[in-house]
């Protein structure tokens, strides 16, 4: 039993559709052509050396980081950026840029739980100020949800006083709360002690289970051999190689591929 | 030496009509100017963050000259001055019943422009000690940026904003006692009054600084119960006790903003 809802679709379009994508900070140019394509319910992690542009992309994603050029769509709707009457692309208004992000769940490396809230207060209070969902309803999912993710009894604890992995269970679960469409995972046990690194990782496992369309950056290849449905590797702003996890591991085809792994795995 | 003990504690403990007019206006111009302050600090803070280039210009501007300049030049000018330029002239006005004169409205005026400008400083730093990721996290979440400054970064910056605040208030009392010389009958005034025509200089200061002593000690409990109340709602330990701050070292001048309290715990 799961009580992950995902939002099933007759659509067939991929859901997450991003051609082009360049990023520049200064003069370090981050993304150099981004091209990916992700279908629902499809889990893609991420690898590739650090300052590849792993994290970036994942941010452009829900543009946390805004794009110099390029396109990105989510769930068919272009993220951040509208055309205007006379076809120029313009950026969203804040309020249409919050209403895009709501659908997509993202999990952080540091987990950023909202210390003056107690637990269960980070897991329901998007959707009640955000989605204005009743409140006990939106309490009585959040409970769901911390018993999905094995806390139940945190409920009434301060984040501050959970342990790391504790905390990014309950930032996973604060994330599933509004529902989301895609869950995006910004190497999300890199700063976990490594007996919490599995606790983590069963969450996601079996929120991958439950069908959930997932964009993980990550450096657990364990993990990544076993859950994901592609293994999508970037070096220097772009994607160099893409493919089923056995396939990217045992049979590289790019020789800055095959360098990566040996450090890795 | 002398010193005239009976009129000591005379004035000490059953103070005169007059004196007591003046000690309660010097706490309602202190409160009121804070007030006021308070809101524009907040103000200038928000319009230092703008992302509109003038707004960001005026309050750099703002805050460099009045930070810049001394309270008591600018409470003549403002007063003073701008009446003697027949630029404006505080007139006395009859608010509620109450006749609120002219220099003490120049007086609130006065103290709400100097102190709004290290209050936006010290909303400044409050806001930016919040770590980045917590308006990640709420953006990430569907929240404006708006909705992320109120419900997730403005709560965790009052925290940090309240030490330095209180410390200002505290000063900000004390300076009332410069009033006197734009001619605001507050404590200071009367006290100066009175050893004019007693000559008991040395009894009616230490009486006046006693008072001003009462009114900061007051404050200093007040300012650990707003934290305490602020501590519990975080999940945060007690602040530290009142005998213990009250005896520590505190500046005005440079509100030291304490690291961050409120910052996620990492795992490391």
């Amino acid at each position: 039993m799961t009580v992950y809802t995902v939002p099933t679709s007759v659509e067939v379009q991929p859901i997450v559709r991003a051609a082009g994508v360049h990023k520049s900070f200064g003069d370090k140019h981050i993304l150099t052509g981004v091209d990916l394509e992700v279908d629902r319910g499809e889990v893609v992690v991420l690898v590739g050396p650090s300052g590849a542009g792993k994290t970036t992309f994942l941010r452009t994603l829900n543009r946390l980081e805004s794009i110099d050029s390029g396109e990105i769509e989510v769930n068919g709707q272009r993220i951040g950026q509208r055309a205007n009457p006379r076809g120029r692309l313009v950026e969203l208004s804040p309020r249409d840029l919050a209403q895009q992000r709501a659908d997509i769940g993202f999990v952080f490396q540091h987990f950023n739980l909202f210390p003056h809230m107690t637990v269960l207060e980070n897991i329901w209070h998007a959707p009640v100020h955000v989605k204005h969902e009743r409140k006990a309803d939106a309490v009585g999912y959040a409970r769901e949800l911390l018993v999905r993710v094995g806390l139940a009894d945190k409920a009434d604890a301060r984040p501050r006083s959970l342990s790391g992995g504790q905390q990014q269970r309950v930032a996973i679960a604060r994330a599933l709360a509004m529902r989301p469409a895609l869950m995006l995972f910004d190497e999300p046990t890199s700063a976990l002690d490594p007996e919490m690194v599995g606790e983590v990782l069963a969450v996601m496992r079996d929120l991958a289970d439950a069908g959930m369309t997932m964009i993980v950056v990550s450096h657990e290849m364990g993990f990544t051999r076993e859950v994901a449905d592609r293994v999508i590797v970037m070096d220097d702003g772009r994607i160099i190689e893409s493919g089923e996890p056995d396939q990217v591991f045992t049979a590289p085809r790019h020789e800055r591929t095959r360098q990566f792994l040996s450090k890795v795995l | 030496m002398t010193f005239d003990w009976s009129y000591f504690w005379q004035s000490l403990l059953t103070p005169s009509p007059q004196f007591l007019n003046g000690l309660a206006l010097t706490i309602i111009i202190s409160v009121v100017a804070m007030a006021l302050a308070l809101v524009l600090g907040l103000f200038i803070a928000l319009m230092g963050r703008s992302r509109f280039i003038p707004f960001r210009l005026f309050a750099s501007l703002y805050i460099w000259v009045i930070r810049g300049t001394p309270l008591l030049v600018q409470l003549v000018i403002i007063y003073t001055g701008f009446a003697a330029a027949g630029l404006f002239r505080f007139e006395d006005v009859d608010l509620f019943g109450a006749l609120i004169k002219g220099a003490v409205q120049a007086a609130i005026v006065g103290l709400m422009l100097n102190e709004s400008a290290y209050i936006s400083e010290i909303v400044r730093s409050g806001l930016e000690s919040v770590d980045r990721g917590q308006n990640e996290a709420a953006l990430s979440l569907g929240m404006t940026p708006l909705g992320a400054m109120r419900r997730i970064i403005v709560p965790q910056a009052i925290r940090v904003m309240v030490p330095p605040l209180g410390n200002s208030f505290n000063g900000l009392m004390k300076s009332t006692s410069i009033l006197s010389i734009i001619g605001v009958a507050e404590m200071f005034q009367i006290g100066s009054t009175m050893s004019s025509s007693t000559f008991k200089v040395f009894e009616i200061y230490i009486v006046v600084a006693l008072y001003y002593l009462l009114l900061t000690t007051v404050w200093t409990f007040v300012q650990t119960a707003i934290e305490n109340a602020l501590n519990a709602r975080a999940g945060l330990p007690r602040a530290e006790p009142v005998l213990k701050r009250l005896f520590g070292f505190r500046s005005r001048r440079h509100p030291a903003v304490t690291a961050p309290v409120l910052q996620p715990v990492d795992a490391a």
